[in-house]
């Protein structure tokens, strides 16, 4: 393997294993890790929020010195571009099959307009998470496997298919015989794979331990989905088009600033039941992105139903729908990771019932103690059965009233 | 073979460190550099991609009846962290390559020559251990020594644990060891420990973890997560969601072309 480190690297510079070569195998399990350089511990770590040595035991709700419980997402820009890049050629291809099947002969050129804006997007897409991944040679290994759980690889193997879908109906569609057939039915394949290219995203962050995503993950795949139509509407307006395409185009996005006004509410809403969650869409960098996100969205559907079609204004509408699509992406990413750095987001909502309890139903949290106002479970699990687990008696300085239970559906 | 697992007893714990230094030399991991936290005597901080043993240190001004400090309100919480191979993976089930799988010991392991580094792992554990290097772009976390075990061999932090803290063996056995462990503390008038995560009744969120610990205050001071659930668990709502959206987005899709086409005639 190419990875492996050879005992003459490790002699040209101290990597922080303190292995003197000549006597030691680098054989271990995390040997092959790569350092460039003894690295700084956490570096990530700011100044604690606690104060030393306390760690806050006493506080209605602890944590550990203020320390982050999760890991905060790995990822960087390129992510949330791709959820806008990859949404943009979902929702492209969505509308040129659209536009195929029912549009008639009338509105050919738009859907292989779309093909050609989705099979960019595929392109481009692919890119930016290559970019993104610790090994970016590695990138085939995506492919090596399909599994059902994991929403990235579901989006990959769907990605993957967009891709190679767009290209083809551009490369066959139009053609005499059984290969223009095949190119036509490529269009409508690429259609279906642009709908779940456009929601996946949405799927695979609130598929996560952070809170934010994994509170709001029933609203969430509407808004990134709104949100996929709006910036391809907004995108293709941008583009030199015929002026009959103007409509189905404008309506196209129209629609999709709707959603994603009304799915935003819908975000917050559904972060909105407790305060620590919804903090992140209210303060802060973040915040700000999510206001901003909103208002460029609401200018651009008011400047569609302003009296008036001046050049300037298409263009203001476009350029401001695309800018609240994007900005969204941004302001849900940004809010996914301020949401991972506070351990508090992490533990109250699980206090409150609102992690695994919300699925199986069950009353008390690991340590025994029942849940604070249980939330009503969502389906009809009865509480699982407890054996005499000998759980905890707390300490008399954390005795308070004892709380209600679930009723027992 | 059989599920091994750990049973890591904090009240024996004495803080020793020796666990995190066996793994580091056994796994030769590079270090964390040498810096001064200032959270009591943890310099680690959190489990990383290069800490896969992590003692966490707490002060509390509550006394214990298990420890003398002279009449003071004060006692130590020493607790030795660590992944905890849960029986429901979160990093498993979201791993999109096949790199984490699950071995003849019941343990969850990453392959490193198969990791391409997307990171998903890293968002989707619930309790934040695994963690992508940044010099090394994969994803690392414990193995519980995949290699000691082939060879018969007792985990390096189980086997330089001085006190018994951390105990290695068949998932089973330990649970039983445990409980028996909870009642003679209970005896002792030490009301406050109980097992965490011990089994699925326990935290059904991830159907019980191989690596659980006995823990005497609440979890979050140890920094551990009171209900943990595995995303997947969830994940359902938001295909669910999807779908809705799919069927709207198509017919929204067909509805603007055919509104399109009226007017553009």
């Amino acid at each position: 393997m190419s990875d492996d480190i050879r005992p003459e690297d490790l002699e040209k510079r101290q990597d922080g294993r303190n292995i003197d070569s000549r006597l030691g195998v680098l054989a271990g399990e995390g040997a092959q890790q790569r350092v460039k350089g003894i690295d700084e511990a956490n570096p990530s770590r700011g100044l604690l929020r606690t104060r030393p040595s306390q760690s806050g035991v006493n506080a209605e709700s602890p944590s550990y010195y203020g320390q982050p419980a999760i890991k905060e997402p790995v990822w960087i820009w390129s992510i949330p571009l791709y959820f806008y890049v990859g949404g943009v050629a979902g929702a492209a291809s969505v509308l040129g099959a659209a536009a195929d099947v029912f549009g008639g002969e009338r509105m050919e050129g738009l859907g292989r307009r779309c093909r050609w804006v989705g099979t960019a997007g595929d392109i481009v897409s692919s890119g930016l998470l290559i970019y993104d991944l610790g090994r970016p040679t590695r990138f085939l290994n995506m492919l090596r496997v399909f599994r059902p759980t994991s929403p990235m690889s579901v989006g990959s193997w769907v990605l993957v298919g967009s891709g190679a879908m767009n290209t083809a109906s551009l490369l066959f569609a139009g053609r005499r015989g059984w290969l223009g057939r095949a190119g036509e039915g490529a269009a409508i394949a690429a259609g279906l794979l642009g709908l779940p290219l456009a929601g996946y995203t949405a799927v695979l962050i609130a598929n996560t331990a952070v809170p934010i995503w994994q509170a709001t993950r029933k609203s969430l795949p509407l808004l990134f989905m709104s949100s996929a139509m709006a910036g391809a509407g907004s995108l293709m307006e941008l583009l030199p088009h015929p002026k009959r395409d103007e409509k189905v185009l404008h309506l196209f996005s129209a629609m999709g600033k709707v959603g994603e006004l009304l799915a935003g509410v819908a975000v917050q809403h559904e972060a909105s039941r407790l305060e620590v969650l919804v903090r992140p869409l209210k303060h802060g960098p973040s915040g700000t992105l999510w206001k901003a996100a909103k208002v460029c969205t609401a200018a651009s559907l008011a400047l569609g139903v302003w009296p008036g079609r001046r050049k300037w204004m298409k263009v203001a509408r476009a350029l401001l729908g695309s800018a609240g699509a994007l900005l969204t992406r941004f302001a849900v990413f940004r809010a996914g990771k301020v949401s991972a750095s506070d351990p508090q987001t992490t533990f109250q909502p699980q206090r409150q019932g609102m992690g695994a309890a919300e699925v199986t139903g069950h009353t008390h949290a690991s340590d025994g103690k029942p849940f604070k106002f249980p939330l009503p479970v969502l389906h009809e699990a009865s509480a699982l059965p407890r054996r005499e687990i000998p759980a905890a008696r707390h300490l008399e300085s954390e005795l308070g009233p004892e709380p209600p239970t679930a009723p027992t559906p | 073979m059989g599920q091994k697992g750990f049973f890591t007893d904090t009240t024996l714990c004495i803080g020793c460190k020796a666990c995190e230094v066996a793994c580091k030399q056994w796994n030769q991991l590079p270090d964390d550099g040498f810096q001064f936290t200032g959270m009591s005597y943890d310099n680690s901080g959190h489990l990383g991609s290069s800490t896969w043993r992590h003692v966490a240190f707490v002060e509390r001004p509550v006394p214990s009846p298990t420890q003398n400090t002279a009449g003071m309100a004060f006692s130590w919480l020493m607790a030795s962290d660590v992944c905890k191979h849960c029986q429901r993976a979160g990093c498993l089930e979201a791993c999109p390559t096949g790199a984490i799988i699950r071995t003849e010991f019941d343990t969850v392991y990453v392959q490193p020559d198969v990791c391409n580094g997307c990171g998903y792992c890293v968002t989707a554990c619930p309790f934040g251990v695994i963690d992508r290097r940044e010099d090394d772009g994969r994803a690392w976390k414990c193995t519980l020594c995949y290699d000691r075990l082939g060879e018969d061999m007792t985990p390096a932090c189980a086997k330089a644990c001085p006190t018994a803290s951390i105990q290695f063996g068949d998932v089973e056995e330990l649970r039983e060891r445990a409980h028996r462990r909870v009642e003679q503390l209970h005896e002792k008038g030490l009301d406050a420990a109980y097992l965490y995560g011990a089994d699925a009744e326990n935290q059904p969120g991830t159907g019980g973890l191989n690596a659980f610990f006995l823990l005497v205050d609440k979890p979050e001071v140890y920094n551990l997560p009171p209900d943990p659930v595995v995303p997947t668990m969830k994940g359902k709502d938001a295909w669910a969601s999807m779908g809705w959206g799919a069927l709207g987005m198509a017919v929204m899709a067909i509805g603007a072309v055919l509104l399109g086409r009226e007017v553009a005639r």
